[in-house]
């Protein structure tokens, strides 16, 4: 439910997504339905070891299979393929040794798919085998085997980061706490499973450079990578981005990789050279959300004043750093959750391992604190024997709070307002009530819990946060966009169409935007952290805002009088004479006037500053606040849960584009449903042991829960019309929720995901004889 | 070079003719999930594919005498549609309605759930039950093979290569007799794909148990009967006590069969749990 | 071999190996793309097609057994002059569509089951679309398009009400 708003034609608006129509004719080009003539198919040779060193790599034997045109290594790029950032660690192809089960040695382009693979069989690598660690902990002793690069800085070779937040007095907060909650919990890896796997395309260009189309979140860091690899002017380099079969995070360094790889490949055989994953090589090779270990401690008083938080925990990074720096910084900057401390101690460290490596994925860091801190919450406050919700709105942040950061609160905070919300329209407090009675006796048992979240707003002090777009009006008067955002199915085309349209004072289905290409786009950073809808509208708004400057003079001169007489009546203009003159018309008067109709927009975030040592500043600019509820129905018998109802509210600041902002959340609860109930990732020795659907079960539309959405409009300041962001919160709170939902039918308190039916009934989980063989198996697929 | 070929015969006569052919390894496809599935994984070792899954002979699903035939062609959609399985066997109903998802159910056959995933089939527990008898056919003649006899272990079953699994008949259940099929849902324990109870039963004028049927499934190395808690039920009347030796029972005869494995702590207490509610759903107490 | 079949009401007569899956027949032999692959084992419906009317995935079937059937992709789903039908308005208006990569299938398998139950409620719906994954929209508003189509015919075909 959204309220209705009269002050807009557009935004806020039910709205037709801008690219669906292809998209269910089934007219939309993923990466794999683009076929050229003279294509040739790539293919990578990819590590069977979790840790290896490359003692002999033969290619040649490839070169003589039939079909096979062209064969690379690490040689065949600039320092050996370097590439990584924040951490320079990772390579386009293995350089010297591989770090995790599908690490990629070479790459093969052939005629067909089929000779490119018995080209990559028949190339001859020698792996030894290197000492594993695939424990975080273990990985930390100065004497584990080292995977990561070597240090001079006295820290453990397996050490990559450390992220502190520190407020306050923790040793005399926790004393002048009556009551202490600790737990240890632990969040798996969690595979991205879009549907579409990944891949790229490069078709080398006369001039010895080479286009590419890759389905990743960032062309620009696409185009850098390859030109800084490959020895080539950035010019030289373009990277379009095709439709892309959904990403959350998932398709950057593997596919920055792929696109190394394709274009390495392309320029050596004058061809353009296709590589896509099948579904087992992505599940194996490609990047997970982050493991963590938590260890959580708070202190609150009797009167439920919380006074400190002690956080500690470890991220499993795996073989390369990818993200995971900023992925722990975030996690620090949330982990103690959307609360006021006296005191905060928290410390998040992130290690290498020969785990298959993490990196982003939505909700960054996250979700996996939210799983701890929710249900510390939850714990409390039944030791003060206080209900979770009142304890919760006692201490949710507010308006003119600080952040036991140090930052100030001063806009757009309404937490309390989800709370409440989410607690009326769950009828909460008796189903609190009246659950445990109805549960007495019964095998089938009913929980309803809550969890709250806060999450930043785009890079905070990750980095230079800015945006830029473009936007002209072509000879047949339609409007042209671009930006340097990507869609990958959030809906960003969308929401800049629609901003453009009500800034204009046009329709939005006169609007076109652009695929994102580093060729017509402004670079703007990565589509990540939930900034598009922010940075790119802002930009967005600005472009069309300084196009709109022209086209009102060329109207006030149409109509002979000043800008500030003009009135718009659809997309007309009408004059102090009241007789309206059509948009077509200003626009041909202003190209009479000898107006250039094209204009830029260019937005930089607030100055936000983060002191890394000391661990206090202003992470972010802004903050999203929600709260979801969810009701469940737990099996005594089997252990099983099923989730009834989840009621999710959500502070957006404004809605730009309805459906599309509901899609984000019911999106997200799937996501955060999957991560609590059904998604497992288990590594053993490295090995994954879930290589396709069959095993790594996803949510299908039979196991979603009655889903009750409010978007709530605490405008923020700097965001177009008001508005923040929602596609990562949507899944943050959803496992913690469950989990509290589950602790309050069962009275066990579940601290590890996902929530196995074996935890439920046992109170432990099994552990299955694991097998290399799958995941080996699944390289050759 | 294609790894195989490919023909689909018309009748079920000239597809025994093509079994026979000493020229050709050849290998039956009827649902076509597993065959696909497996050539992704291993080279193929036959050379050519028969397509039996449109042959009429083998979509059979009728009442003859006192017995009821099933082609081994029939889909699980088929079977879920069909009005006479529908009243005489719900829980082979159930257990179809449970095989996830559309596409597979159009696609899928009870005789390739019998015949390819051998030990973990979902229809074996129910049929196990209803004491099905699967019918061979080949070039040689027939043969007739109590279900249970036919799986040799999980993915092997005493199918020779030139027989086609033509049908399996059950004797028509006594009037009366209620069936029940409970699967473990989609969220999943750590790997243990299953757990299944199938269970009939029926009531004499007193009240008291007189035919009683019972067979888990994903417990035990072989699909069969547990003719222990059957013997435990029969004669007696349908109580909550009764149900809950019969479920003590169970787990016990799955730990003499299967022995300790490291899902024991979880299929013990669960089997008996789903064995209590398996019966309390067929016998009204 | 020569494989005979209906395709999107086209006759196509096509040379190809009997080895391969028809969703490879489909997407690399015919051009179809429409048809996805998703996962290749049957699991996630990205390569659903209607064959003879019965939603399955292509990535299951021997591209000979297309023989002497009728197959429709998401290419032969539009309405008279190339646009959409009113399930694919739905799909639009309902917001259902995110990143596009199911919605080939989920159209399908929900032509499917409207041509055998007119008047599905909501769960009917999520039973039907439960071989389709999507990880970009958790289903509801698909749901709700389905939802809506089936309303909609069943006022245009004046059996107004839902049972």
């Amino acid at each position: 439910m959204i309220p209705p708003r009269h002050d807009t034609r557009y935004v806020g608006k039910p709205a037709a997504r801008v690219d669906a129509l292809e998209k269910v004719l089934g007219e939309a080009r993923f990466l794999a339905d683009i076929n050229l003539p003279d294509m040739l198919y790539a293919r990578a040779l990819r590590s069977h070891l979790p840790h290896a060193r490359i003692k002999r790599l033969d290619v040649s034997p490839a070169l003589e299979v039939p079909g096979v045109k062209a064969v690379i290594t690490s040689d065949d790029f600039v320092d050996h393929g370097n590439y990584g950032f924040p951490v320079k660690d990772n390579y386009m192809l293995a350089y010297q040794k591989v770090r995790y089960v599908g690490d990629a040695i070479a790459a093969v382009a052939a005629e067909t798919p089929e000779a490119a693979l018995a080209g990559v069989r028949a190339i001859i690598c020698e792996l030894e085998p290197l000492p594993l660690v695939t424990d975080v902990e273990r990985a930390l002793d100065k004497d584990a085997p080292q995977v990561g690069p070597d240090r001079d800085d006295g820290q453990s070779p397996n050490f990559l980061d450390r992220s502190i937040v520190q407020a306050g007095d923790i040793e005399k907060g926790m004393a002048d706490a009556d009551i202490i909650v600790e737990g240890v919990f632990s969040t798996p890896h969690q595979e991205h499973a879009y549907l579409e796997t990944e891949g790229a395309l490069a078709i080398p260009t006369p001039e010895g450079g080479v286009m590419l189309y890759c389905s990743n979140q960032s062309p620009f860091i696409n185009r850098d990578n390859v030109a800084m690899v490959l020895g080539l002017a950035p010019e030289l380099v373009r990277s379009i981005q095709p439709p892309v079969g959904g990403s959350f995070g998932g398709k950057d360094d593997l596919n920055y990789e792929s696109s190394a790889q394709c274009a390495a490949l392309a320029l050596k055989t004058g061809r353009p050279v296709r590589m896509t994953f099948s579904r087992e090589e992505s599940m194996v090779a490609s990047y997970k959300r982050n493991a963590m270990k938590m260890w959580v401690q708070v202190g609150v008083r009797a009167d439920g004043v919380l006074q400190a938080c002690r956080f500690r925990g470890l991220l499993d990074s795996g073989a390369y750093a990818s993200e995971s720096s900023f992925t722990g910084w975030r996690a620090s900057i949330h982990a103690m959750g959307a609360y006021r401390y006296d005191a905060v101690d928290v410390e998040v460290t992130s290690v290498y391992t020969n785990n298959a490596f993490s990196g982003a994925f939505r909700g960054f860091g996250n979700p996996e604190v939210n799983f701890a801190i929710e249900q510390v919450i939850d714990e409390l406050a039944e030791k003060l024997d206080m209900d979770p919700m009142d304890l919760r709105l006692q201490n949710a942040l507010r308006l003119g709070d600080a952040l036991p950061h140090g930052q100030k609160l001063e806009e757009s905070v309404s937490l309390t307002a989800c709370l409440e919300e989410a607690r009326n329209q769950s009828d909460w407090d008796r189903k609190r009530r009246e659950f445990p009675q109805r549960n007495a006796g019964s095998e089938l048992k009913k929980g309803i819990g809550v969890a709250a979240l806060f999450h930043g707003l785009s890079l905070g002090a990750e980095g230079a946060d800015y945006a830029g777009a473009t936007i002209r009006i072509d000879d047949d008067n339609g409007v042209t966009l671009t930006s340097g955002f990507t869609d990958y199915g959030q809906g960003s085309r969308t929401v800049f169409t629609l901003i453009a349209a009500e800034v204009l004072g046009v329709r939005p289905d006169r609007i076109d935007m652009l695929r994102p290409d580093t060729d017509t786009a402004i670079e703007s950073g990565p589509t990540v952290a939930s900034r598009a809808t922010v940075l790119g509208g802002n930009a967005t708004r600005i472009a069309a805002a300084n196009l709109k400057r022209i086209l009102d003079l060329a109207a006030a001169d149409l109509l002979g009088c000043r800008v500030g007489q003009l009135i718009r009546e659809g997309e007309s203009y009408i004059g102090p004479d009241e007789t309206p003159v059509s948009w077509d018309d200003v626009v041909a008067h202003a190209r009479k006037l000898g107006f250039q109709l094209s204009a830029q927009g260019r937005w930089q975030a607030p100055t936000i500053h983060w002191d890394h040592h000391a661990g206090r500043g202003e992470p972010y600019f802004a903050y999203h606040f929600a709260a979801q509820v969810a009701e469940v129905t737990v099996d005594m018998g089997t252990g099983q849960t099923r989730v009834d109802d989840i009621w999710a509210v959500h502070d957006l600041g404004r809605v730009i584009f309805p459906q599309g902002a509901y899609g984000q959340v019911y999106g997200g609860i799937a996501q955060g449903l999957g991560y609590a109930l059904t998604e497992r990732v288990d590594f053993v020795d490295g090995y994954i042991q879930q290589t396709n659907f069959e095993r790594y079960l996803i949510p299908n539309a039979a196991d979603m829960p009655r889903i009750h959405i409010t978007l709530l409009e605490d405008p923020l300041s700097v965001g177009p019309f008001g508005a923040k962001n929602v596609a990562e919160p949507a899944m943050v709170p959803t496992a913690a929720a469950i989990a509290n939902a589950v602790a309050h039918a069962t009275g066990r308190r579940i601290r590890r995901l996902p929530i196995s039916l074996e935890q439920v009934l046992l109170g432990y989980d099994l552990t299955p004889p694991g097998t290399p063989k799958r995941a080996q198996q699944g390289l050759w697929l | 070079m294609p790894r195989f070929t490919y023909t689909r015969p018309d009748t079920l006569s000239e597809t025994l003719r093509l079994l026979a052919d000493p020229g050709h390894n050849s290998r039956l496809l009827a649902g076509g999930t597993d065959l696909l599935i497996r050539l992704r994984h291993d080279a193929p070792n036959f050379d050519r594919v028969i397509d039996i899954s449109r042959l009429p002979e083998l979509k059979i699903i009728e009442q003859a005498g006192d017995e009821v035939r099933v082609g081994s062609g029939v889909t699980y959609t088929e079977m879920i549609n069909s009005p006479l399985l529908q009243r005489l066997t719900p829980f082979l109903i159930q257990a179809a309605r449970q095989v996830g998802g559309p596409q597979i159910r159009n696609q899928g056959t009870i005789g390739g759930n019998i015949v390819n995933a051998a030990g973990g089939a979902d229809m074996l527990p129910p049929l196990v039950c209803l004491d099905a008898t699967l019918h061979l056919v080949s070039a040689r003649g027939e043969r007739a093979i109590a279900l249970p006899d036919f799986i040799l272990h999980p993915q092997r079953t005493h199918i020779r290569r030139d027989e086609v699994l033509s049908h399996l008949t059950f004797p028509t259940p006594p009037p009366g007799v209620r069936s029940i099929f409970i699967k473990l849902g989609r969220q999943r324990t750590s790997a243990i794909s299953r757990l299944i109870v199938a269970a009939m039963g029926g009531l004499d004028a007193s009240g008291r148990i007189d035919f009683i049927r019972f067979a888990p499934g994903a417990v035990t190395p072989r699909v069969q009967r547990f003719e222990e808690v059957e013997n435990l039920l029969l004669g007696e009347f349908p109580t909550p006590e009764r149900f809950a030796r019969a479920g003590e029972e169970a787990s016990r005869v799955m730990q003499a069969l299967a022995g300790d494995r490291w899902s024991s702590p979880y299929k013990t207490p669960v089997l008996q749990t789903l064995t209590i509610r398996a019966l309390t759903q067929i016998f009204p107490t | 071999m020569q494989i005979n079949f209906t395709l999107n009401n086209t006759p196509i007569v096509i040379d190809a190996p009997p080895d391969i899956s028809l969703l490879t027949l489909l997407r690399e032999h015919l051009g179809v793309t429409g048809v996805k692959d998703g996962c290749d084992v049957g699991e996630c419906g990205a390569c659903s097609i209607l064959l003879d009317g019965m939603l399955v995935n292509s990535c299951q079937l021997l591209a000979p057994q297309a023989d002497g059937r009728n197959i429709l992709t998401i290419e032969g789903v539009h309405d008279e002059s190339g646009g959409p039908t009113d399930l694919q308005r739905h799909f639009i208006e309902q917001g259902a569509v995110q990143c596009g990569f199911c919605i080939p299938g989920m159209i399908l398998a929900g032509e499917a089951l409207l041509a055998e139950n007119p008047n599905p409620d909501r769960e009917a719906i999520a039973e039907a679309l439960a071989g389709n994954l999507c990880r970009c929209t958790g289903y509801i508003q698909i749901v709700d398009a389905i939802e809506a189509t089936a309303r909609e015919r069943q006022a245009r075909s004046g059996q107004g009400g839902r049972s």
